[in-house]
């Protein structure tokens, strides 16, 4: 999982979004994925598997009932694919791991995701998705 | 709630009363006299989801804080003072839930909309079509479609409901389960076993709809059509679906 950190291109617009990590800031995670998906021409049907996914990469992240601390989001539209990470700090003994059901229903809803420890920083836990558009 | 002017005198006597000796048996009465007050607004709230006896008990409290910080001194009938703190309390309630409260009309207009055009596009481009190409159709922004369809994830509308106005544990209930019997995936014995066990707690037709999405592979607007609903209400359906299965999974550990 290599953080992009790449210079700010405007042909790949980054966004990046810090909410506390309680469930009720989910919905800003959602909006801001569904609002660059919508810029990359994503139908519908995407759009809405897109919001099933950041639920669940989201709240599997920071538990049902969220956690203290922020919930750090990067956005990044390469064409007609979106990525997002998202990263909490601070797992204290609880770590975040996606269920074989997630792991599966992830597989159908995206094109690629994964889930675990930061590179370098067991204290740091993040998900990465990737979709693309048609 | 229509009082008449006599009983209405009484009742301000009554809260003067309280006021200046905050006596326990007058507040009962004063509680017990708008009871009817606090069930009728626990019953706007109802159809959510929520037992209507938990909304009046929820209402019950609204009214006594109502009760207990109402001051007849000020130019403001008890009903309206009763029925914004009730409400706050509902509202409150549904809030602490994680659930949505109801989405502002013009949102909810536009979301039915959009479910119209959905279908209407779909048919015709042979696609699901894009955000751009709804907006353009409901000739709004595309910001107002997603604004749209995250107020119609709101839990549940209480009324107004998917295109069809039928309630959101009605819609396609028939056709689901006459389509459940047909299928066969539902009685497969090996793919169930390794269906997660919590799955099984869910009802029939939104264990379908996951199965239709998650094992058979097909779109949301597939699934709609197959199931003869929209493509919003499988979405809506999809989304509650997981919600549960996690909140559940968050319980067990």
């Amino acid at each position: 999982m290599s953080d992009g950190g790449s210079p700010a291109d405007p042909k790949v617009p980054e966004v990046h979004l810090g909410v506390p990590a309680t469930p009720e800031f989910v919905r800003l995670a959602r909006v801001t994925a569904t609002g660059l998906a919508s810029r990359a021409g994503f139908s519908i049907d995407e759009v809405e598997d897109l919001r099933l996914a950041i639920d669940e990469l989201c709240f599997t992240l920071i538990g049902a009932k969220g956690r203290p601390g922020q919930l750090a989001l990067r956005y990044r539209l390469d064409g007609s694919a979106l990525e997002v990470v998202g990263a909490v700090n601070g797992t204290e003994g609880v770590v975040p791991h996606l269920s074989e059901w997630s792991d599966k229903i992830l597989d159908a809803l995206v094109d690629e995701h994964e889930m675990g420890p930061s590179q370098g920083d067991d204290d740091t836990h993040r998900f990465r998705m990737l979709k693309r558009a048609g | 709630m229509a009082v008449d002017p006599e009983r209405r005198a009484e009742l301000r006597e009554q809260f003067e009363e309280f006021a200046s000796t905050r006596a326990p048996e007058v507040r009962a009465s004063l509680i017990e006299a708008h009871m009817g007050l606090a069930e009728y607004l626990a019953r706007r709230f109802g159809n959510r989801g929520e037992p209507l006896d938990d909304l009046i008990q929820v209402a019950s409290i609204g009214l006594v804080k109502a009760v207990d910080r109402f001051d007849p001194e000020r130019a403001v009938e008890f009903s309206t003072y009763a029925t914004h703190t009730i409400v706050g309390e509902l509202k409150r309630h549904f809030r602490d839930k994680g659930w949505a409260v109801r989405a502002p009309r013009r949102m909810q207009e536009l979301y039915l909309r959009i479910g119209k055009i959905v279908s209407t596009a779909s048919q015709e481009l042979g696609r699901s079509p894009t955000v751009a190409e709804i907006a353009k159709e409901a000739e709004v922004t595309e910001e107002e479609v997603l604004e749209a369809l995250e107020a119609g994830q709101a839990y549940r509308f209480s009324s107004l409901d998917a295109p069809g106005g039928s309630n959101d544990d009605d819609e396609g209930d028939g056709v689901i389960a006459q389509l459940g019997e047909e299928e066969p995936g539902l009685a497969d014995a090996e793919r169930r076993a390794t269906m997660d066990p919590l799955l099984a707690t869910l009802p029939e037709r939104e264990q379908m709809i996951l199965r239709l999405r998650f094992y058979e592979d097909l779109t949301q607007s597939e699934i709609a059509e197959r199931l003869g609903i929209s493509q919003m209400h499988v979405s809506r359906l999809l989304s509650r679906s997981l919600a549960k299965l996690r909140n559940q999974a968050a319980d067990e550990t």
